[in-house]
């Protein structure tokens, strides 16, 4: 009983554990540029999801592919689609048994990936995340993690679920135009995202404390010279990071334009289909509007002879309507668009920041 | 790692060597005095800071002659510990189970990798095993450790076995019987040493950790399995470049009273680091006011420094500057522009696309007055179909012009 109440609450926040932080980070940094695929564990506690441990899927054995050029495309393919394959639900079991032991959350959560410059709006983890909310646990999160944008500036970790109008929608895969109507389904409306909130234990905040070690308290002696100076550099803290006033951001715009631009050509692909359908229909619908009219002239001939009228609904069977294409590609095209140019605009928020602060360094008077 | 060789730290060291012999096993050789000095290195593989410890002398030294065979090399090691290791070992300390045990601490395996040479190793990562103490055994899950580091490896294949952990600072007679358990030919790392890594994990008070080797110590055969001379090895915990933007947001938590932090975007991090910059020249411009003011003691060296970062600011012209200055801030606001631009004629063709029904309905109602139901829809389909197809023609359109500012 207890359980059906909690189900009522909504997933409304994930907390991370820092632990849990650092080991996607890890995880996804050591494989970048292919994608990095994991399981996280942990619980549900009146609607925020606790992340407190997680462990990478096994990497994909590069060696059985082809090793031809672009092979850590063909591994990220294979990574991508980790999460579902049936060998790494076994790990998955494995692993959490062994977990538990140790008295780790034994409660799979969800699972993890790498994108890189925001591209992870694909179908790959619209399957994996649709096959964790129905197969596994209704109460599941995908995290992404951003290497490229991290190493850029701030942390780029975002949890993501799947709406339930989308689950429905999956479910019996109509994305007709006729459905996405009826059930309002929009670009918009595929994924939820949650906050995230990072958490520490007690005894890693005290550890944060010494890390690095902190200044002295005490005034310090002033250095003999320059180069004492040079050799015992204070410590950088790690809060805030100094490295986000880096100036380079250009390439980062530069990818993120052209990405846009490959999305752009998507979308083209996606339209052309769509009217090749419509030409299509219209072509065959004029067939049997042709037939119908033929048909009621003949019946109406035959009726003037005494004839029985032939059916008149005949012509389901002679002529094939072409089935529409699937919208899917198309929204999570469209979502893809959306998220890149939220990401160009972050670029550009923080870009023209950088560049007043040098041009006021640079000219102090034309202010 | 630069080891500097303090007289004093010799001395210990040879103290440790003369009191081999007559030390009982365990042997715990005596903590360095100078243990939380703050001495820093570079670490020179990332280019990045690391958390240094005390100066280190290791000798490598002829030790007694083994019960078995060929004896493990105990020649010099640096060890390298990853945050997300100790990270690991902390949340087991927390999670440790003490319904059936005596003990306090809890035990687990240390991965990672291991330089060609020998010489160095990094932990990478780490797994908790389950383990029971009490006054007179000690008894730990080989099956379980046999398990998850075969799962373990199947996840990460270039890590290896390094050694072990336990959550207190006490060597005793039980952390010999698992270091030669984890030392062994057949469970453990033979022929190189295994690595042992102790936290401090008691609340209150500051973390501290230290790193060990063994060797075997000169004792009879029966008492070989639970005896060995633990040497002291010199670690540094260093984190990469990509962990850096993770350990900052952990650590934004560390001062708050509920230990979370919500993830921020790229400009509040950037408000946060300006602020902290100009917090700092403010400090700068204080103490060297406060020097001209004859206030403060001034020194040389601090002045020639900050005349060398002084003069790295470049020589332009204003009017260069003002220039590209311009043409640079145009480039990115019409970047953002384009970008935003697509954004909307996708939406645009989306909703066109499948809001066909009232608009296809509406507008059959008004152009065709009434026409079929079914072909007013598929009119409406059409025209949205062709909308959409010149949205994103336009968009196309625009391909070429993001490309130019950025080049």
């Amino acid at each position: 009983m207890a359980d059906a109440t909690v189900k009522e609450v909504p997933l409304n926040s994930v907390q991370v554990e820092a632990l849990v932080v650092m080991k996607i980070v890890k995880a996804c940094a050591s494989t970048f540029p292919t994608t990095a695929t994991g399981s996280i564990v942990g619980m549900d506690v009146n609607g925020t999801l606790q992340i407190t441990n997680s462990f990478p899927f096994p990497a994909p054995d590069i060696a059985a592919s082809d090793s031809h050029p672009n092979d850590h495309m063909a591994a990220s393919n294979i990574a991508a689609a980790a999460p579902r394959s049936k060998a790494n639900a076994t790990y998955q079991n494995e692993m959490i048994k062994y977990l538990r032991e140790v008295n780790v959350d034994a409660n799979n959560v969800g699972w993890y990936t790498s994108a890189n410059m925001g591209n992870f709006i694909n179908t790959s983890l619209i399957e994996n995340q649709y096959y964790y909310q129905k197969e596994i646990n209704e109460r599941t999160v995908a995290l992404v993690h951003d290497v490229s944008r991290s190493s850029q500036g701030a942390l780029s970790l975002r949890a993501f679920r799947l709406s339930p109008t989308f689950m429905a929608a999956y479910k019996e895969s109509k994305f007709t135009t006729e459905n996405m109507q009826k059930t309002k389904l929009t670009y918009k409306d595929i994924l939820v995202e949650l906050p995230i909130i990072v958490h520490n234990s007690h005894l890693l905040t005290s550890f944060l404390h010494q890390l690095p070690t902190p200044p002295a308290k005490t005034e310090l002696d002033f250095p003999a010279s320059l180069a004492d100076l040079n050799k015992e550099a204070p410590q950088i803290p790690l809060y805030p990071n100094l490295d986000s006033l880096d100036l380079s951001i250009d390439p980062y715009l530069e990818k993120t334009a052209d990405m846009l631009l490959d999305s752009i050509e998507t979308h083209y692909t996606e339209l052309n289909n769509f009217q090749y359908f419509q030409r299509q229909l219209a072509r065959e619908q004029t067939k049997v509007t042709a037939w119908k009219t033929k048909r009621v002239a003949e019946n109406a001939q035959r009726a003037t002879q005494k004839q029985a009228p032939l059916p008149e609904d005949e012509w389901e069977r002679l002529f094939k309507l072409p089935t529409e294409p699937s919208r899917l590609e198309s929204m999570l095209n469209a979502k893809q668009v959306d998220q890149y140019s939220r990401q160009v605009d972050g670029f550009t928020a923080s870009i023209t920041g950088k560049m007043f602060a040098v041009k006021s360094n640079l000219l102090p008077d034309s202010q | 790692m630069a080891a500097h060789t303090e007289p004093e730290d010799f001395l210990d060291s040879k103290d440790r060597q003369s009191r081999r012999p007559k030390t009982l096993n365990p042997i715990i050789p005596p903590t360095s005095k100078s243990s939380r000095s703050s001495s820093y290195s570079k670490g020179s593989k990332y280019g990045i800071m690391a958390v240094g410890t005390a100066s280190f002398l290791h000798l490598g030294r002829p030790l007694a002659p083994a019960v078995i065979g060929v004896q493990p090399t105990t020649t010099p090691l640096n060890v390298i510990i990853q945050p997300q290791a100790v990270f690991s070992i902390l949340d087991h300390a927390i999670r440790r189970d003490i319904r059936d045990t005596q003990s306090t601490r809890v035990i687990g395996a240390l991965l990672g990798i291991r330089s060609e040479d020998g010489m160095e190793v990094e932990v990478r990562n780490c797994f908790a095993i389950p383990h029971t103490e009490n006054e007179d055994q000690v008894e730990v899950d080989v099956e379980y450790q046999k398990n998850m580091l075969a799962l373990q490896l199947k996840a990460n294949p270039r890590e290896i076995l390094l050694g072990w952990y336990t959550t207190s600072l006490d060597l005793n007679s039980f952390s010999a019987l698992i270091q030669n358990f984890f030392a062994s030919p057949e469970t453990g790392t033979f022929p190189h040493p295994a690595v042992h890594l102790t936290v401090s994990t008691e609340a209150g008070k500051e973390i501290d950790a230290k790193a060990y080797i063994s060797a075997p110590v000169g004792v009879n055969a029966e008492r070989a399995a639970e005896s060995c001379l633990f040497i002291p090895v010199p670690y540094e915990i260093r984190y990469g470049e990509s962990e850096k933007s993770g350990l900052e947001l952990i650590s934004g938590a560390k001062d708050s009273e509920n230990r979370a932090a919500p993830v921020v975007s790229d400009i509040e991090g950037l408000e946060r680091s300006v602020d902290q910059t100009v917090d700092l020249l403010e400090r700068v411009a204080d103490y060297v006011s406060n020097v001209l003011d004859e206030e403060r003691e001034p020194s040389n060296a601090l002045g020639q420094f900050l005349m060398n970062a002084l003069s790295l600011a470049p020589k332009v012209e204003p009017q260069d500057i003002e220039r590209d200055f311009n043409n640079h801030i145009q480039d990115v606001l019409v970047v953002s522009y384009l970008a935003n631009t697509i954004r909307t004629q996708i939406d645009l063709s989306q909703r066109l696309a499948t809001s066909t029904l009232t608009m296809g309905g509406s507008d059959a109602l008004a152009v065709a007055g009434g026409e079929g139901g079914e072909k007013g829809e598929q009119r409406g389909g059409q025209r949205g179909g062709k909308r959409g197809g010149r949205g994103g023609g336009r968009g196309g359109g625009q391909q070429r012009e993001p490309r130019e500012p950025n080049e």
